[in-house]
């Protein structure tokens, strides 16, 4: 009955797009991953930069974080939100073409990123390190992919937009208005440009982006994979709507004032910053209300954690969700923000988030995906498991690694002698910092294993789906798929 | 601050345009999220809202005549 359920919904939809977009999430999760854990070892063992320019830890950072973030994340959200929109609007994507058109656009960006900004070209905005033309191909690639969401909601056969597609076009909306208005530069050449902002306004412009890109694409638009694939990976729909319905619009009114809360103690306006903190310990209501609304969606079915491991991905994606949704308020307040800013605290943090929360929810979406568009079960559920255990350890490693590094850090920097003056060099704090920044790159080497076990897994599943015929079987005529 | 008052002191006359389109804004919004609220947690509206949660196993349901989801 599954297989002709699926096979229906085959004939039905367009998946061929959502299936390169999921392969691909994969490739560059390890891609991703593998420089992140490079970059790590560079700083832990700075030889390996190899006084050649072109992989020194400057310029391969924003390669890691481009693909992490707009090629493993962008691929992911591209992926659900097409698949998620017409199975919850009961219609075939609006354009085909469209989505091919934004698949394309969207590998061709990523491409052209790990080109330039190992050559050195870069803005040097923090998520947004890419030249102006670039810029203004996402702007082109990112306005087809809204356009054909929106489209398809448009031509749907249900009577209300269910909540997870709120979520995707939350972000999609945001992410344009972010991204124009970041971007905006005067060119000087092909490569080449100066922000139309300066000063203080400048950075605040660059932290309005920086913090909503976390708020509405790295949060916003993956509830939006949460609000759908927790509910059918556990087979029970979500445990509140109403719920879902308040954490929806929270969000979108309150994250947009966050982004000062990056900027304390600095030439922003003093109340602009105390706002943004305010406003900060605010949305943890909301980010709570989500993450319960999540996990409670188990609530009677608990057993299944312990044999679907998919599930686990998913309800641990939860749990680092509330961690860093409580964690970062917290760092926003100035008494805390003076010990923990600039520090590895602030790294511990984004990585709570991205690894706990963002890929944990993705790879889960992926898992989840795999045996549906591809026809058949995964290749190997025990690489399911290993999968899941390498990336929580891995994980925890970093974390724990960035937390304890960053708050020595901020000890080590303020702490004052007798005299008044300062009781440690910097030198000696980058000393003491050695041995976390290699339990570091050691935590992520461990998630990095676990991502190329992913890979492996989700490309024999492939060869075993080709193999067994199952999706030219599921491409068939029913009466073949039924019998 | 030596009262709360004073906390909350502002200088009317100095507002700038920028600032009124804030003010209302923000005004604005704090409305619409107390709109939002009332309506969302009015037990009239609890079967409404509650009854799309099922949308996800709509098209399941239709393909395979079965009730997977539903109470």
């Amino acid at each position: 009955m599954e297989a002709t359920a699926d096979y229906t919904a085959e004939r039905k939809y367009d998946f061929d797009v959502v299936r390169w977009f999921t392969i691909m999430a994969v490739v560059y999760l390890v891609v991703g991953a593998g420089v992140g854990v490079y970059i790590a070892s560079e700083l832990a063992w700075p030889f390996l930069n190899f006084d050649n320019p072109y992989i020194s830890f400057g310029r391969l950072r924003p390669v890691h974080t481009n693909a992490v973030i707009f090629a493993f994340g962008g691929c992911t959200l591209m992926g659900t939100a097409f698949y998620t929109v017409q199975r919850t609007c009961g219609v075939s994507l609006w354009s085909n073409r469209l989505a091919w058109f934004t698949f394309w656009g969207w590998n061709a960006i990523i491409a052209l990123a790990v080109l330039t900004l190992p050559l050195g070209f870069t803005q040097s905005k923090e998520y947004a390190e890419l030249e102006w033309p670039i810029d203004i191909l996402i702007a082109v690639v990112w306005l087809s992919f809204t356009f054909n969401f929106i489209m398809t909601i448009a031509n749907r056969k249900t009577s209300h937009i269910y909540v997870s597609n709120w979520f995707f076009l939350g972000m999609m909306v945001m992410i344009v208005y972010l991204h124009v208005v970041n971007s905006l530069a005067i060119p000087v050449g092909l490569m080449k440009s100066y922000s139309l902002f300066s000063g203080v306004q400048d950075a605040m412009i660059q932290w309005w982006w920086g913090h909503n890109a976390v708020g509405f694409y790295l949060t916003a638009g993956f509830l939006g994979i949460m609000y759908y694939f927790v509910p059918k990976q556990a087979n029970r729909p979500i445990y509140s709507y109403r719920l879902s319905v308040i954490h929806f619009w929270a969000l979108m009114f309150g994250y947009v004032w966050l982004g000062a809360h990056h900027l304390q103690y600095t030439a922003l306006p003093d109340w602009t910053g105390s706002l943004g903190a305010a406003v900060s310990l605010a949305m943890i209501i909301p980010s709570w209300g989500g993450a319960v609304n999540g996990m409670m969606t188990l609530s009677g079915a608990w057993d299944k954690l312990r044999t679907d491991y998919v599930m686990r991905f998913l309800i641990i994606a939860l749990a680092f969700y509330a961690m860093s949704t409580f964690e970062g308020p917290v760092m926003s307040l100035k008494t805390v923000n003076a010990l923990s800013h600039y520090t590895d605290w602030t790294i511990g943090h984004v990585h709570s988030g991205a690894l706990g929360w963002v890929a944990g929810i993705s790879i889960g979406a992926i898992y989840h995906l795999m045996t549906r568009l591809w026809h058949t079960e995964m290749w190997s559920e025990k690489l399911v498991n290993v999968h899941f255990w390498t990336a929580t350890i891995g994980t925890v490693i970093y974390v724990v690694a960035m937390w304890v590094s960053g708050i020595m850090q901020g000890l080590m920097w303020r702490a004052y002698d007798e005299y008044g003056t300062l009781a440690y060099t910097f030198v000696e704090s980058v000393a003491a910092m050695h041995p976390y920044y290699a339990m570091r790159a050691v935590g992520g080497g461990i998630f990095l294993l676990g991502a190329i076990i992913m890979l492996f897994n989700v490309l024999m599943t492939v060869w075993k789906s080709a193999s067994a015929g199952s999706l030219r079987e599921a491409r068939g005529t029913p009466a073949v798929a039924a019998a | 601050m030596s009262s709360l008052a004073d906390y909350f002191e502002t200088d009317w006359a100095a507002m700038t345009a920028t600032d009124w389109v804030g003010t209302i804004l923000t005004v604005v919004i704090f409305v619409l999220m107390v709109v939002a609220y009332v309506q969302v947690f009015r037990p009239k509206n609890r079967d409404k809202l509650e009854a799309r949660k099922h949308i996800p196993f709509e098209d399941d349901h239709e393909d395979r005549g079965e009730n997977d989801g539903r109470p």
